[in-house]
């Protein structure tokens, strides 16, 4: 499902040290999978290497048995529209658009998504809809302006975004860390009922290792680097 | 069309800026297009003014003054012609028609011209179109008057009505005629010109209005003895032009002296022979001008400082270009988040470029649509002043071609100005990725 073989990045060449440096990660699908580490260890650099906005200079990254580094930078991106959902941290969503045209968003430049959505509900709308009441969002606050919408219930916006047109990977950055602790695992469970009903892998990443029981898998960055990774 | 859902609701987070910088472009639009039209219809409404007259005579002054004054009755001669030189001069040979003006009166605060019928046989406008009447005829008695169209149009007269002719210019006159009551008998069809303004009356009337004979005559209903008198010249007048002056006694008058005469020769050929023959005449000092000549050389005049209106108003519209770049480029700043969240939903980099490209082509559309109407509104205000005060008769009509032209120029430059923060936005989106570094 998600492979990385080797996978070496440096964001300067001139750079001692690589900030990613993976000799072997496999995650299978529908697993939900928590990746900590201290602040800099990289975190960030592997999230964007598993999106496929940055490409590793060696090693190979494989998702849905597709070696991403071998796409072109546009292909890329149709690949990521199609089966990649991803959270923010925080401030996560168009202030000008309704949360239902925010959620909408997440399949807008997807056909394949779209097609998905499609076939949970009549409209687009609609499923953006139903994937706000099953996130707790109900239905008074999903047409209100979104900056009149707390941190919790943006961030629920924005994960209905990520999972609308079910795609394949959910990628999580942090997304709790705005949450109080009480929020942060009704949060995180939510996010499991609709990764576990769209059959979605999740990848979460977060410093946060309180969150770390409700998960079935947890990976240490620092130790999947074989801590040789020289902290920034 | 996503894309343009997404630029409009963008914009309309960021209203405040977004509508000073869309409104800035519109009144640069607003003033480029009303200088253009002002210029355009300025070049027309000059050359439109006369045509098919050989030569203006009038009192030796400057060339562009005698034009000034005897087509455009702006400014006053101040000298006449005698009518002795005009005799004179109009008996040469080669001379196919005369029309003798004389200028001077006014009612209220429109000029009064007396002339002879020969100006509305003979006097062209535009390309070489005669004068035509929408009502009545020309005037065949003394006290008649025939009106220009705005004349009729703003005062509201009708044929049949009496108006009463002032002595010398301005709305408050002090010397008011009112046992000279004219009775209107011709209203004649628009030209945009100055003719539109004008009240014309027999040469022979300005005499009655300043003369002593005032209490003479009647008003031209009762003047029953003229009446047949004047019908009899009026069949002869068609068969005779050379001779105008003697057959139209009773309108024509013998004036000590007229303000100008227009000439009409039998080919164009006798026009620089006669014009030196006139600027030589030893017993009066006098000037003879081609129209066409000095119309284009005060349009010379007038062409520079034209282009430096041009000039300004382009300025203008590239500063607010400028602006429009300026706020588009800043707000780019505040909006990589935006923009690293549409990659994160799969947008490519050249759908953030087009977004942003989108974004300055509404700015720049919707300005010069409200620029456009500003542009009406200003033409529709200003058409009343510029014609009484400039002599310009503005066209409110559709935007012309060059009009469009100059639309689209703008809406080319509001494109590629946007270009700028769109290539930008493009690069941005391409090193942030979806990682926010703000």
């Amino acid at each position: 499902m998600i492979t990385l073989a080797n996978v070496l990045f440096k964001w300067h060449t001139k750079q001692p040290e690589p900030t990613i440096n993976i000799s072997k990660l496999d995650i299978d699908q529908g697993e939900h999978v928590f990746l900590h580490g201290p602040s800099g260890c990289g975190k960030s650099t592997l999230l964007s290497l598993l999106a496929g906005v940055t490409i590793p200079n060696q090693g190979r990254i494989e998702l849905l048995n597709k070696a991403i580094n071998e796409l072109s930078n546009s292909q890329r991106d149709r690949f990521r529209a199609d089966h990649i959902g991803y959270i923010f941290q925080n401030f996560n969503l168009l202030p000008y658009l309704s949360p239902i045209e925010n959620v909408t968003l997440g399949c807008q430049f997807s056909k394949q998504r779209q097609t998905n959505a499609l076939k949970n509900s009549a409209t687009l709308a609609a499923e953006a809809s139903r994937l706000l009441s099953a996130l707790g969002l109900n239905d008074s606050l999903q047409h209100q302006a979104v900056a009149q919408l707390s941190i919790g219930q943006q961030q629920r916006v924005a994960a209905a975004r990520a999972f609308i047109g079910s795609p394949e990977i959910i990628i999580a950055d942090e997304p709790t860390s705005a949450l109080d602790t009480q929020n942060r695992q009704a949060f995180v469970k939510l996010l499991f009922e609709q990764a576990s009903a769209a059959n979605s892998t999740l990848v979460f990443v977060s410093h946060d290792e309180t969150l770390q029981t409700l998960f079935t898998r947890s990976i240490s960055l620092v130790e999947l680097q074989g801590g040789t990774h020289a902290t920034r | 069309m996503l894309l343009v859902k997404l630029a409009v609701k963008s914009l309309l987070n960021r209203k405040a800026s977004a509508l000073l910088t869309l409104f800035t472009i519109a009144i640069s639009v607003m003033l480029l297009m009303s200088i253009e039209r002002v210029r355009v219809d300025a070049k027309s409404s000059f050359s439109n003014t006369i045509s098919g007259t050989d030569l203006i005579v009038g009192a030796r002054t400057g060339d562009i003054q005698l034009l000034l004054s005897s087509v455009f009755r702006i400014g006053h001669a101040n000298n006449g012609v005698s009518w002795k030189s005009y005799q004179y001069i109009t008996g040469q040979r080669g001379v196919k028609w005369a029309i003798p003006m004389s200028l001077g009166d006014s009612h209220k605060g429109l000029a009064v011209l007396g002339t002879n019928k020969d100006y509305f046989e003979h006097y062209r406008f535009a390309k070489k179109q005669p004068l035509s009447f929408s009502q009545g005829h020309e005037f065949n008695h003394l006290f008649e008057v025939v009106l220009g169209a705005e004349v009729a149009n703003t005062l509201g007269y009708q044929l049949g009505d009496e108006v009463v002719i002032a002595h010398g210019m301005g709305n408050t006159s002090f010397h008011n005629h009112d046992d000279n009551p004219f009775k209107v008998v011709g209203i004649l069809k628009a030209t945009g010109t100055p003719v539109d303004k004008t009240l014309h009356i027999p040469l022979a009337a300005i005499d009655e209005i300043h003369g002593g004979h005032a209490h003479q005559h009647q008003p031209a209903q009762a003047d029953a003895n003229d009446h047949d008198h004047d019908h009899d010249h009026d069949h002869d007048h068609d068969h005779d032009h050379d001779h105008d002056q003697h057959d139209d006694v009773d309108l024509v008058g013998t004036p000590k002296q007229i303000t100008a005469f227009l000439l009409g020769f039998d080919s164009p050929l006798y026009t620089l022979q006669v014009r030196r023959n006139i600027n030589q005449y030893k017993d009066e000092a006098l000037l003879a001008i081609m129209p066409g000549v000095t119309l284009r050389e005060l349009w010379e005049m007038l062409s520079i400082v034209e282009k430096i209106l041009l000039l300004f108003s382009i300025v203008v519209v590239l500063i607010s270009l400028l602006g429009m770049l300026t706020s588009l480029l800043s707000s780019l700043n505040q909006r990589r988040r935006e923009l690293a969240i549409l990659r994160s939903v799969g947008a490519r980099p050249w759908h953030i470029f087009t977004l942003i490209s989108v974004e300055s082509l509404l700015i720049t559309g919707l300005g010069c649509i409200v620029g456009t109407s500003l542009f009406y509104a200003l033409m529709l205000l200003g058409a009343d002043y510029l014609q009484s005060h400039a002599g310009i008769s503005l066209n409110i009509a559709l935007l012309s071609s060059y009009e469009l032209m100059l639309l689209a120029a703008i809406m080319v430059a509001g494109f590629i100005v946007g270009l700028i923060p769109a290539t930008r936005a493009y690069f941005y989106s391409l090193a942030d990725g979806m990682s926010i570094k703000i």
